[in-house]
């Protein structure tokens, strides 16, 4: 597993600098958050109706990152 | 594992070729020993949480109720999630819900953290009242929230009369649990009750955390008291206040026992918090298809929301 | 005094005073619902509900006698026929016009409780204790996920998950059962015995065993008579923890449970006597119900921390 890493981190490009964990599952984190209060707010029911889809996308994303190399 | 083969042949070296085939067996058996102890937890928790869930996901898609099970069910696809989502009924308990846990994150994270500053003083007998002020969350919140409804009766209870007397106010004058516009503060009012020690709990540890040498740098740099309350203070216990948070936060939001006896989601719909619309759904109108449509939501919430706990826990860990 | 032991970044005394009376009083507020339920439960039903609330009464056991009767009313003139009054729950209820009927079905609940709490830890414990050593010391693959995993299912919503445990635990005839709530309950904290007890095991140095091995010790008879007595303390504090969550849960045992196998938290809410709630029973019934948590909480004070977040925050 570390020498995965660090035989890739020899050939990391610019998408692979694009797609790293961190920024990625700070991206994920945010949809989830997102989600959650698309579910809970006030204002619009539309929000509301795609507040599950949301979540649901940000949670499969969240699981899908956390496996990807730091 | 390795380390011990070299180990013990260093420690026996007469007897080089024996620990070898022992190490083989010990190797062997290290790895089925492994799966030994873990396997019983996961079985259990595959028969009675994960298929389970699996189930539910399956009745979500159908029109099954528990009270018919004789009728034939007929497969839905995805019809309950979208009534679910268009609902304004449940629209506005989601509402109802967020009015609920916003309010007491709000008031147990002040309350807590404050409480936890001061506490972090060190003042003579700090461990004793420490333990007195925690008692509350350990308790039932069942059995204590019910208790809360004796507390707050209009004529004869004690917060009636207590609020009474301080705002001069007649004790029978309002009503705590039969009021449209009370009601939702009062199942907050319990609920900061119970679980401000909670935050406290936590801010305390991140309060411990930061090491006294910070302090008394900024004190050589002459920053002021509240200066380094905001530059070090604050950040440095933020990772600990955001894992409180986070976890008060998906607790309220599945909210039920405490909910339940205090109002039962009334008066009206005005209490009724999504763990509530789900038990009247789900085991007073046995709607068991579409109530299985709601939990899977719920559940997808409180699951993305559990993801970004773990994250903020090993963070915290870390330090 | 002497100056040089005082650091810079220690409260003065005034602050330290001024920090101690505010937290005094905060404790002293939130104790206030707890003490007047041990209060109302020594009270008359009359000095119960009167106002204003009494603070000063004429103790009364009447409350505690209730709680684990049943009486039935009945005229003067045949409680004058009955013989003299057995005990001093008998000398109440006739005082009151009333004949004790028979035992009510607290003391039953309050036994389920403890079965189902105490069945339920020690399944819990005995499982997580083995998990959490196998986490902690061997190399298993997707080690983050399944404690992720179990951890996870902690967090679910017992209303969602009590659906199609009672559709199965009603197709296997476990609905209203003591083994069922106890496979339920250790089900549920089976995932915080992991998470503390790996915690508490990662904290034992692996050279004990590594040696023990080394003296002929299997990697089994190592785990057992050098780990566990080592892990002594952190199994307590995770059998309190889950003895605490089992005793106190209410949402499952509402919904899956009538009779037969139900526990206090939904009993004592639906004692009532004539014409609505008898206060005093219901507060007897929480006082003996909260009393052991009590106890259990100042001896756990130590490891309060750990339990609340899953052991990660260890002070």
């Amino acid at each position: 597993m570390s020498l995965d890493a660090s035989r890739t981190a020899a050939r990391r490009g610019i998408i692979d600098r694009i797609l790293r964990r961190g920024p990625l599952e700070a991206a994920a984190t945010a949809i989830i958050a997102a989600g959650v209060v698309m579910l809970m707010q006030p204002l619009s029911l539309t929000l509301y109706s795609w507040s599950f889809t949301t979540t649901l996308f940000g949670t499969v994303m969240f699981i899908i990152v956390s496996k990807v190399r730091d | 594992m390795n380390e011990l083969s070299a180990s013990s042949r260093i420690a026996y070296p007469a007897a080089a070729a024996q620990p070898r085939v022992t190490h083989r067996l010990r190797g062997l058996s290290d790895r089925a020993l492994a799966w030994l102890f873990i396997t019983p937890t996961i079985l259990l928790l595959l028969a009675i949480n994960i298929f389970p869930l699996i189930w539910t996901i399956y009745l979500s898609f159908t029109n099954y109720r528990a009270n018919r099970a004789n009728v034939p069910t007929r497969w839905l696809g995805l019809d309950w999630y979208q009534s679910i989502l268009t609902d304004p009924d449940i629209w506005a308990a989601m509402q109802v819900t967020a009015h609920f846990v916003i309010w007491t994150v709000i008031i147990e994270t002040v309350l807590g953290f404050g409480l936890a500053f001061l506490i972090d003083k060190k003042f003579r007998g700090h461990g004793a009242w420490t333990t007195i002020i925690l008692l509350p969350m350990m308790l039932s919140p069942a059995v204590v929230g019910n208790f809360w409804t004796f507390l707050y009766q209009p004529q004869i209870g004690l917060f009636n009369y207590v609020i009474g007397f301080v705002f001069g106010r007649a004790p029978s004058s309002f009503q705590m649990l039969g009021d449209v516009t009370l009601s939702p503060w009062a199942i907050v009012i319990v609920d900061a009750w119970m679980w401000t020690p909670y935050v406290m709990l936590i801010c305390l540890a991140g309060l411990r955390s930061i090491p006294d040498y910070i302090y008394e740098a900024a004190e050589v740099d002459r920053a002021s008291k509240l200066r380094q309350f905001w530059s070090i203070t604050l950040p440095m216990a933020l990772p600990f206040i955001m894992l409180a948070v986070l976890f008060r936060g998906i607790e309220n939001f599945k909210m039920f026992d405490m909910v339940n006896l205090l109002t039962g989601g009334g008066p009206g719909s005005t209490t009724e918090v999504a763990s509530i619309t789900l038990k009247r759904a789900a085991f007073e109108s046995w709607r068991t298809g579409y109530s299985s449509a709601f939990a899977i939501i719920l559940f997808v919430t409180v699951f993305g929301l559990a993801n970004i706990y773990v994250k903020a826990l090993n963070r915290v860990k870390s330090r | 005094m002497t100056v040089a032991a005082h650091s810079v970044v220690d409260p003065t005394p005034r602050t330290r005073r001024f920090a101690g009376a505010l937290v005094i009083v905060y404790a002293v507020i939130t104790m206030i619902p707890l003490a007047w339920i041990f209060l109302t439960s020594f009270k008359s039903p009359d000095d119960a509900i009167s106002y204003p609330p009494k603070i000063i009464f004429q103790p009364s056991l009447e409350g505690y006698c209730n709680l684990f009767t049943t009486r039935s009313r009945q005229t003067p003139d045949f409680i004058q026929t009955l013989g003299p009054p057995q005990g001093m729950c008998d000398d109440i209820a006739r005082s009151r016009n009333m004949v004790i009927a028979g035992p009510s079905n607290y003391l039953p609940r309050f036994v389920n409780s403890l079965i189902i709490a105490f069945g339920s830890t020690v399944l819990a414990v005995a499982l997580g204790t083995l998990s959490a050593y196998g986490f902690s010391r061997f190399r298993v693959p997707l080690k983050e996920d399944l404690l992720f995993f179990i951890l996870s299912t902690r967090m679910m919503p017992p209303i969602a998950v009590a659906i199609p445990i009672y559709l199965m635990y009603r197709a296997v005839g476990l609905s209203d059962t003591r083994l069922g709530m106890i496979l339920l309950y250790t089900s549920v904290n089976v995932s915080l015995a992991v998470w503390l007890l790996k915690g508490f095991i990662d904290e034992i140095p692996r050279e004990y065993e590594e040696a023990a091995m080394i003296d002929g010790y299997t990697r089994f008879q190592a785990f057992v008579r050098v780990v566990l007595p080592q892990a002594t303390t952190g199994i307590a504090a995770t059998a309190i923890f889950c003895l605490i969550f089992a005793w106190n849960e209410y949402a499952f045992a509402v919904l899956l449970t009538s009779g037969n196998a139900q526990t206090s938290p939904p009993f004592i809410p639906i004692i009532i006597g004539e014409g609505g709630q008898d206060w005093p029973a219901v507060a007897a019934g929480t006082t003996l119900f909260l009393v052991p948590i009590v106890v259990f909480t100042v001896l756990l004070r130590k490891h309060l921390l750990r339990g609340i977040t899953f052991g990660a925050v260890r002070k």
